[in-house]
């Protein structure tokens, strides 16, 4: 785990900017099946600043991963070929999206069709940025991360992040009872249990595969057993952000309500967090790269 | 295009460093940093017997290792600014500083451990062949510097005539890269790919 640590600027960004951009998903269903009222939505588009400044720290969080963020702005002459650009270039769509639909709405002019269809177009971005996010790591040098179950926990992590940030935003919107309105109720266990499965199960498959292996440097045995108690903790964490939001939305007193849904958020940061630091922490190459 | 290999002589090593140390000090490293380094691979192992006398097949061997600028380098593939590069003349794989972000991906990469981040430079760092000395006509100042003269670098074709094709653990089997690096193995020595072989120095070529 110490070499993962390493990592932690990356790991960072991995947590914070796909929560963000998972809770574009619910905030969708919930202008497309909710009914919500100018008032309600400013103060949701006020609250949406969460998801919004978790991407942007997230993005700040990776240039500190650099030795030389100045060349940064060369990092989409690999598009195509290096998964790096790719990610990076994706990620800059999705956020010009993000950033452009929370402007909008902030202005106060962004109603009706408009607002949902530009609304669907940053979710869906979102969630192909967080599959973008896990494939950057699928290298063929590196066995242990050149797996689908990198994209797959990524996608996971936006959604169960993604949604404990929606319900936080429209908790403390105070619009809470919007969560038992229309789709978002069933939207939200929907998402919270495939961010679960997606999440966690693609942590336990990247350890399963890597156990067998091994290299002239490391087993992979050995880098399973030095992450497994970040990966239960992490999993355990994601749990409990599951559990606290399936009270949020099937009620609790709106006294709890902010306690909860705030705890839900932190337990997925922290969830979330230990996680990518247990899959930096399973890196093994086909030769003798050493992190 | 001609290009360019290393050639590394595993009868004749005597894993004495002294190539690493040249290459530190004509390059001017700091510590921490090195272009090529010398893995010691050892395998085997001691058994106790009921008589309570010992046997062993431990066995070790060096390996000395740059850059094998190969020729589909992992770590070009993966470069998102394209400033690491290999060169169209003589093959040479090297970092354009002025591009270089120093993500690190071309480190995470590479299966033979050549480039670096230098965090005090602001980019990645590695082996280039010695580009300016083989311009002026020499070798790499590792080979020149090789006391048991284990270490050779020449066009792909001379280099193919001494040795096989990075074929020794612990170096992964080359099609994941196309390693311009031909070696004559030693005895004790392990194929590529084989993971019994361990390398015992990782601090040291870290």
């Amino acid at each position: 785990m110490a070499s993962a640590m390493a990592e932690l600027p990356l790991a960072l960004f991995s947590t914070l900017a796909p929560m963000g951009a998972g809770a574009f998903l619910i905030l969708a269903v919930l202008f497309s099946t909710a009914k919500v009222d100018g008032d309600a939505a400013k103060r949701i588009d006020r609250f949406t600043a969460i998801p919004v400044g978790l991407v942007i720290v997230g993005f700040i969080a990776a240039f500190f991963h650099l030795a030389n963020p100045l060349h940064a702005f060369g990092v989409f002459a690999g598009l195509g070929t290096s998964p790096l650009s790719n990610e990076l270039a994706v990620g800059c769509v999705f956020a010009a999206a993000m950033l452009i639909y929370w402007i909008w709405a902030m202005a106060g002019s962004l109603k009706g069709g408009a607002r949902k269809g530009l609304l669907w177009v940053v979710a869906v971005l979102g969630l192909v940025f967080a599959l973008f996010t896990g494939m950057a790591y699928m290298i063929d040098t590196i066995p242990t991360w050149n797996t689908f179950a990198g994209p797959v926990q990524m996608l996971g992590f936006a959604l169960v992040g993604g949604a404990a940030v929606a319900v936080l935003v429209l908790t403390l919107a105070k619009e809470g009872a919007l969560l038992k309105e229309g789709a978002v109720k069933t939207t939200v266990f929907a998402v919270l249990v495939a961010g679960l499965v997606c999440g966690i199960g693609g942590v336990a498959a990247q350890a399963v595969m890597t156990d067998p292996l091994s290299n002239a440097l490391v087993s992979g045995s050995d880098l399973v057993s030095g992450a497994l108690l970040a990966i239960v903790c992490g999993a355990i964490c994601l749990v409990g952000t599951g559990v606290c939001d399936s009270f949020a939305v099937r009620g609790v007193g709106a006294g709890a309500l902010v306690g909860v849904t705030v705890g839900a958020a932190a337990l997925a940061v922290v969830g979330i967090l230990l996680l990518r630091l247990a899959f930096y922490a399973m890196q093994l190459s086909v030769g003798l790269s050493i992190m | 295009m001609t290009q360019y290999a290393f050639h590394f002589d595993g009868t004749r090593c005597t894993g004495c460093k002294t190539c690493e140390m040249a290459c530190k000090d004509y390059k001017d490293l700091s510590v921490g940093v090195a272009f090529r380094k010398v893995y010691e691979v050892t395998l085997g192992e001691t058994k106790k017997a009921e008589d309570g006398t010992f046997t062993t097949d431990c066995v070790s061997y060096p390996l000395s290792m740059a850059c094998n600028h190969c020729d589909d380098p992992a770590c070009t593939k993966v470069c998102p600014t394209g400033a690491m590069h290999k060169d169209a003349e003589t093959g040479l794989v090297s970092v354009d500083a002025d591009k270089c972000i120093g993500c690190g991906y071309c480190h995470m990469a590479c299966p033979y451990n050549a480039p670096k981040v230098d965090r005090e430079k602001g980019h990645s760092v590695k082996c280039d062949g010695c580009a300016e000395r083989l311009a002026a006509g020499e070798k790499p100042v590792c080979v020149e510097a090789c006391p048991a003269r284990a270490l050779d670098f020449g066009t792909v074709e001379e280099m193919a005539q001494k040795g096989e094709q990075a074929n020794i653990a612990p170096l992964p089997e080359k099609h994941y890269t196309e390693p311009n690096l031909y070696i004559k193995a030693s005895a004790d020595a392990k194929p590529a790919g084989d993971t019994s072989a361990k390398v015992v120095n990782p601090l040291e070529v870290k």
